[in-house]
């Protein structure tokens, strides 16, 4: 699969990248790492008059910590950066954990933590080649109108495949994005739209610049379980991260999110209405079993069948409960 | 145990440093002036009629030098003498998704591309096959009209009497297994440059295990006397099969080149590598055994139905290897086998390391084990009730003559830690063990003739180099310093001292390829007797100098010595001189035919199986298997390869490691996965071959059986222990958690359906009494 022709323009400041997007509109298109935009460019999934490459804005890769103003990490710090950042590790280790966890080291050495909550929706209909997506006469997400996952239906399905949105999530992370009227701030879990095709509030001349966890969410303990084939370079076909506070014994706090399940991550909300205030308990335990299967909702979008990414969703919230109230000194 | 200096050392690959650094030069490195691109437009359909193709509108794009179609090239070919049933490009029906149906040469890529989209074709669409037993009662839309019912080939074979061997058994056995298609992942993908020289001579480079078949097919295809057509192998960066038969973009790449009138190159995308496939078939195995309470096996009966896809290519040796090879790794006196090739439209299988072999051998060790516990016999003690008595001939006229699989049992029953062990670790703990065999090269070649199977030529240089002219070829496998070392042995000369050229038909003498495991057995006996000669002759020019006799003189040490007390010598380099100032050059000759005792019996389809010798392997795995998400690990793998004699330490352990890996990945997590003639993952992201993380620690031990007719005693490495680890992990899941699978792979999935089961059983069982 060959890369397809453009222009590839390499701007050194936020608002000479944000002129060159006003300047192309929908022609253009961001790559950071090039991860994920690399392979979907040679499978003829986009096909863009122009390219911004981000990767020469050197004051986005920085990663910060203050007691006052929590974690703030510039969308291209990379992920490797973010697994292995001391800062990080110490004060959202669920963080960490999941960066730490995606695809491959060569892979995440490229990758950004800005492009990871960007990515491109997934799905066996859709990530192939423009040949192989001919034989099988399109989807509606690319070039045709039909939804092998839904049939007859008009909604695109394919999955949210990032690992770190989970545990952003749950860490209540907000981001910054810079456009043409400034910069503005939105809570991460305004930022998705659980639609296939549509999946972010990105507008067209905008950029993702930082992400910010706050500081009351600093000290939490946290935890990410990945469904994947291979243990390195696969994509999640499901994934749980919590994060939770517990003072002797009782929860104080609790996140919940969910990536590769929904077209989404997600946050179970009812995770914390169930535990705060509460001790370890096998019932309380299903019951947050319970919501989270509510919550996830996996269809055939990939190699492995709905029925055991449901079923690992249970496993992967059972044992992430367990781990953390233990961890926690009490059970 | 005879001394050798060279043979037996753990040595570095003569090519190793060129690969690592980079600079080594692949088919696709290389670039002619003018050279085009070559890229080929395949069907969207698994079966169609194509009634036209109008390409004008590809043809007038600006940077499109050709554009071809079958019709310009309608010579049938195939691997098989029997099965020339593909032509370069499709001429009446497409077969498969991926089908080749045109290409265009382009001044570039994108043209190419850009071409390919313009190119209108009339499909008809036909009824499409895609179930193996479905496919057989067929009616109408054959794949191929002299194909009936899409029945490829079947074979029924017969031996001994199953009827009297099941009458005479304790406990009988039927199971059913299944095997999805898994296919290669050579780091390189198939690459082809071809040429056609301004005296209208095709050169050819490819990517290929098998030059001198190319050669044979792209004479046949292009209507080229032989002489006409040069091919060279540059390296190759893996082929575990793939390469093994001529694939569709080597006679397209030539095809285009005569078009075009310019080099023409071609590189397989990733996806295309998929769809050429030529990999181990789907496999559907009926499988029943008898044994008796002692554990002594007294019949065998297996039904295999193989899904071959739309091609012959290789399938009915495939089908052959399934049956033949249930012979020669036990004694079993009555053994039948119903085999049939079938097609359906999905892309041809064809070799793949351990070819036909693997999946049937998983069923066998598996059903071994199901009866050796229905017995209550320790399973590595049932394979030992059952062991061969070599030399001998086993019931389908197989010869064995070494035979170290006692050795590797004996082995990996001790250094497993398998008494401590068996039945013994925790529930979710388990060892499982299980045996595999592969030949030393097929006895009788693809084309039966009295030809030599491998010729070597070794000529002496006047600055005491030797240079080896080889037709073997090289594909990682590590076929180059094999006969580096065999001839600086031979010779008692430093490696260094020996120059290799290979796999050039211009320039070097014919071998059959890089298949069937047969490069050391047979190009290596090749190397030896050549480098006999060549000393021969080389001191029969210095006896006569001495004026002594030739069987008085010897190499050592890289000197000729003439064994007596007067101390004469001479360095290898003034005797070369010496010689070649005497006869002008000096070349000589080594060759290598099977004997014709191991070529094996007269039924049909005797021809395959026979070899002059078969490796042995032992394994056990140990696993833990997570109950809640049904994930098995493999803890360990502990593994004993019979390969007659290590001529290199390192390459026989990179080689049982590297088949040991490959025939993991297959166990737990390879599958080809279709929707209908769709392949759904064709890529290396959503193809599951296994991650370093997947590779657990492989203790590898080498048994050296000395075979009598192996060159040093070697026997082949690269292949036998690939098979025995798919039944050790399946056996050591069932000792884990007490569940059997019996289709690969074994995915977490199948492992929790078949615990809730087992559950769900145990519940019934109990009865109400614990609710």
């Amino acid at each position: 699969m060959s890369m397809p022709s453009f222009a590839l323009v390499r701007p050194r400041a936020v608002d000479e990248a944000l002129e060159h997007l006003a300047r192309h509109g929908a022609e253009a298109m961001l790559v950071a790492g090039g991860t994920d935009v690399v392979p979907n460019l040679r499978a003829g999934l986009f096909s863009p008059r122009v390219v911004v490459d981000l990767k020469g804005l050197g004051d986005l890769s920085g990663i910060t910590f203050d007691r006052e103003r929590g974690l703030e990490i510039g969308a291209l710090a990379t992920l490797t950066a973010v697994a292995e950042s001391q800062l990080v590790r110490q004060h959202y280790p669920v963080l960490a954990q999941a960066a730490g966890t995606v695809a491959s080291p060569v892979l995440r050495n490229m990758g950004t933590l800005g492009g990871n909550l960007c990515l491109e929706t997934r799905c066996r209909w859709y990530n192939q080649s423009y040949f192989w997506r001919q034989s099988c006469g399109f989807c509606l997400k690319k070039d045709g109108t039909v939804c092998h996952v839904a049939p007859g239906g008009k909604r695109c399905w394919a999955v949210w495949s990032g690992d770190t949105a989970g545990a952003l999530l749950a860490l209540d992370a907000e981001i910054e994005i810079a456009g043409p009227a400034g910069r503005r701030r939105l809570s991460l879990t305004d930022f998705y739209k659980n639609d296939g095709v549509d999946r972010i509030h990105l507008g067209r001349g905008e950029i993702l610049t930082r992400i910010l966890v706050p500081a009351t969410m600093a000290g939490y303990r946290g935890t990410y379980h990945k469904l994947r084939i291979r243990n390195s370079i696969d994509y999640p076909l499901a994934g749980v991260a919590l994060v939770v506070k517990v003072e002797d014994g009782v929860c104080r706090d609790a996140r919940l999110g969910l990536v590769a399940v929904n077209p989404a991550p997600v946050l179970v909300r009812e995770v914390e209405s169930l535990l705060v205030g509460q001790r370890f308990t096998p019932e309380l335990t299903e019951a947050v079993v319970q919501a989270v299967v509510r919550t996830g909702k996996p269809l055939t979008t990939s190699m492995s069948t709905p029925e055991y990414r449901r079923e690992m969703l249970r496993v992967f919230s059972r044992r992430a409960l367990r781990e953390l109230w233990r961890e926690n000194g009490s059970h | 145990m005879a001394q050798f200096s060279v043979v037996g050392q753990r040595l570095p690959m003569v090519d190793a440093r060129e690969k690592v650094t980079g600079a080594g030069v692949y088919t696709d490195d290389l670039v002619l002036p003018g050279m085009l691109v070559g890229r080929i437009l395949h069907s969207p359909h698994p079966h169609a009629r194509i009634h036209s193709i109008d390409a004008t509108k590809a043809a007038a794009l600006p940077g499109i030098v050709a554009v071809i179609t079958g019709k310009d090239f309608p010579n049938r070919y195939g691997i098989l003498p029997i099965g020339h049933d593909e032509t370069a490009l499709a001429v009446e029906k497409a077969r498969y998704v991926g089908d080749n149906v045109a290409a265009v040469a382009a001044v570039s890529d994108q043209a190419a591309v850009q071409a390919l989209d313009l190119i209108e074709v009339d499909y008809e669409l036909l009824p499409a096959f895609f179930d193996p037993n479905e496919t057989m009662k067929a009616e109408s839309n054959w794949i191929h009209d002299d194909k009936p019912h899409n029945i490829e080939k079947e074979y029924h074979h017969h031996f001994g009497n199953v009827e009297e061997g099941f009458a005479q058994a304790d406990a009988i056995r039927e199971d059913h297994f299944f095997c999805p298609g898994v296919t290669h992942v050579a780091m390189e993908p198939h690459s082809t440059l071809a040429h056609v020289e301004d005296n209208g001579r095709l050169i050819v480079w490819s990517s290929t295990q098998v030059p001198y078949y190319l050669q044979r097919t792209l004479s046949n295809v292009l209507g080229l006397p032989m002489d006409r057509v040069r091919v060279i192998k540059p390296l190759v960066g893996g082929g575990f099969g793939g390469k093994s038969e001529v694939i569709p973009l080597e006679v397209i790449a030539a095809c285009l080149a005569r078009a075009a009138g310019r080099p023409v190159k071609i590189t397989y995308t990733r996806d295309e590598v998929f769809y050429a496939h030529r990999g181990r078939p789907v496999q559907v195995i009926d499988l029943k055994m008898g044994v008796r309470r002692d554990g002594k096996i007294t019949a065998v009966e297996a039904r295999i139905v193989q899904d071959g896809g739309a091609y012959c290519g290789y399938g009915p040796v495939t089908l052959l290897y399934s049956g033949a090879l249930l012979g020669a790794m036990y004694d079993i006196r009555n053994m039948k086998f119903d085999g049939y090739r079938v097609l359906t439209n999905r892309p041809a299988c064809g070799a793949m390391r351990g070819h036909g072999t693997v999946n049937t051998r998983f069923a066998f060790e598996s059903q071994l084990d199901m009866l050796a516990h229905a017995v209550g016999i320790d399973p590595v003690e049932i394979r030992e009730v059952n062991l061969l008595k070599p030399p001998c001939i086993t019931v389908n006229q197989l010869r064995v003559t070494s035979y170290g699989y006692p050795e590797c049992l004996r082995q990996v029953k001790a250094k497993s830690g398998w008494k401590e062990k068996k039945g013994k670790l925790p529930f979710g703990k388990g060892v499982g063990v299980a045996g595999s065999h592969y030949v030393s090269g097929a006895a009788n070649a693809i084309v039966r003739s009295g030809t030599p199977h491998t010729t070597i030529d070794i000529k002496a240089n006047p600055d005491g180099t030797v240079t080896i002219f080889t037709g073997a070829s090289e594909i990682g496998q590590g076929s180059d310093t094999m006969q580096v070392q065999l001839v600086a042995e031979e010779l008692c000369l430093h490696p260094r001292r020996v120059k290799l050229v290979a796999a050039d038909t211009d320039r070097t003498p014919v071998d059959l390829g890089s298949y069937s495991s047969r490069v050391t057995f047979m190009a290596g006996n090749a190397c030896l007797q050549a480098a006999r000669n060549l000393k021969s002759t080389i001191f029969s020019v210095v006896a006569r100098r001495w004026n002594v006799s030739p069987d008085q003189l010897e190499m050592r040490d890289e000197r000729v010595v003439l064994c007596d007390d007067s101390g004469w010598s001479m360095s290898f380099e003034e005797a070369a001189k010496c010689a070649i100032d005497h006869l002008g050059e000096v070349v000589a000759t080594g060759s290598y035919s099977p004997p014709q005792e191991a070529q094996g019996g007269k039924f049909r389809g005797a021809g395959v199986g026979p070899s002059p010798a078969y490796s042995y392997s032992a394994q056990v795995a140990e696993v833990t298997v997570d109950t809640e998400t049904g994930q098995v690990t493999v803890d360990r793998i502990t593994v004993a390869h019979d390969c007659g004699r290590a001529l290199n330490l390192m390459a026989v352990e990179g080689q049982v490691q590297g088949s040991v890996w490959m025939g993991l990945g297959q166990a737990v997590q390879e599958e080809m996965i279709w929707s209908q003639g769709l392949l759904m993952n064709p890529s290396m992201l959503e193809y599951k071959s296994a991650s370093t993380l997947e590779s657990p620690e492989i203790d590898t031990i080498i048994v050296e059986s000395v075979d009598p007719e192996g060159p040093l005693g070697a026997k082949e490495a690269g292949e036998g222990s690939l098979a025995a680890i798919i039944p050790a992990v399946a056996n050591a899941i069932y000792d884990a958690v007490g569940v059997r699978l019996t289709s690969t792979p074994f995915t977490p999935e199948k492992i929790l359906k078949a615990l809730r089961e087992q559950q769900k059983k145990v519940a019934q069982r109990n009865g109400g009494s614990e609710r």
